[in-house]
């Protein structure tokens, strides 16, 4: 690894991410590896949101050439969010991509991926089916959120009628996360999302 | 046309390096004039191994395989890069004190690079940014479109 990105991580570690400013904000950084190309970063979900009381983790991989390129993070936790991909956790965030600048760190892209659970860009989308939901079906998309949320980030909230629907489909022999997939794009109407899921 | 690549800092004589740009709290210790030691990484093997240049922020690509609008592109590039004021850091900027993008403070006599927002880097670490991205780091300010508002006003 190229010396000034593992110096800056050393560097953005002791002084950026242990900051009590970073503890209130409920979000941390954990090294994965010795050199300081892995990390594991977490968020905690924004209050007054869907994603509230959860606790989402996060991939991150330092590239050799970082300051100079943004870091590669994904979800790890399975979040239900127009930005991000319900499938592979990955992020549409410009910052991540274009917009990166040298004098960003991992304290400004945690910060920055918290903001976007709070404010979601749906006609920049990464997963177009929670797009889709977003735009036309407002509601059926926050409880959607708010339910995976519980289901993966352990959030507190329990839907017991979307529960319920997810219990149904197991028995029918289906993949509990599968089926859950199933429901959420089919706005929780059961027999769709058991054709969707058969087909 | 590959020729123009070999090094950046053949043609450092700036028109506004010396001028009083940035230098009322520099240049009065040290000669203004000593070359700094080359930007980039100085590769252990430069005449084997091509320069590596971005035609855009997340791509590198040797000299050798740019079509001829990215050579144009970086030859331009390099020539606006050097026509930014450098310096020596002297201790006596009070509010620059730290590189934000290697984030090591700046230590006596370490060649700086002032970009047109007045944003102060290591010369190393900002023409390795400034090649990917002619922005400010800091300020996400275009550095051309300042380049062209400074000249207009001097």
């Amino acid at each position: 690894m190229a010396n000034i990105a593992e110096q800056r991580i050393k560097r953005e570690f002791r002084e950026v991410v242990k900051s009590d400013e970073v503890a209130a904000c409920n979000i941390k950084v954990e090294l994965v590896n010795d050199n300081f190309t892995e990390l594991r970063g977490e968020i905690g979900g924004p209050p007054d949101t869907a994603y509230e009381g959860g606790n989402f983790k996060l991939e991150i991989n330092i590239p050799e050439t970082y300051p100079f390129n943004p870091p590669q993070v994904k979800f790890v936790t399975k979040i239900w969010h127009p930005n991000i991909s319900s499938v592979t956790g990955a992020i549409c965030l410009d910052i991540l991509k274009d917009q990166w600048a040298a004098a960003m760190t991992l304290r400004t892209v945690l910060l920055s991926l918290q903001a976007l659970l709070a404010a979601a860009e749906p006609d920049d989308p990464q997963d177009a089916v929670v797009a889709q939901q977003y735009k036309d079906n407002n509601a059926i998309f926050q409880r959607t959120a708010r339910h995976w949320t519980t289901a993966y980030a352990g959030g507190p909230n329990i839907d017991a009628e979307l529960e319920e629907k997810v219990t149904s489909m197991k028995n029918m022999g289906f993949d509990e996360h599968k089926a859950r997939v199933a429901l959420s794009t089919k706005d929780w109407d059961v027999t769709r999302a058991a054709e969707y899921l058969i087909s | 046309m590959g020729n123009c690549f070999k090094s950046s800092s053949n043609d450092d004589i700036s028109l506004l390096r010396g001028t009083d740009t940035e230098s009322n709290e520099s240049a009065i210790e040290h000669p203004p004039f000593v070359e700094p030691p080359p930007p980039y990484r100085a590769q252990p093997e430069p005449q084997r191994r091509m320069p590596i240049y971005h035609p855009s922020p997340s791509v590198s690509r040797p000299a050798n395989q740019l079509s001829e609008d990215e050579q144009i592109k970086i030859a331009q590039r390099l020539g606006l890069i050097n026509h930014l004021p450098t310096g020596k850091y002297d201790g006596t900027n009070k509010k620059a004190k730290e590189c934000v993008i290697c984030m090591n403070e700046f230590e006596l006599a370490e060649p700086l690079r002032y970009l047109p927002c007045m944003h102060t880097y290591h010369k190393e670490c900002i023409d390795d940014w400034l090649m990917r991205s002619f922005t400010c780091p800091s300020c996400m300010e275009p550095v051309d479109a300042a380049l062209l508002t400074t000249y207009q006003t001097n």
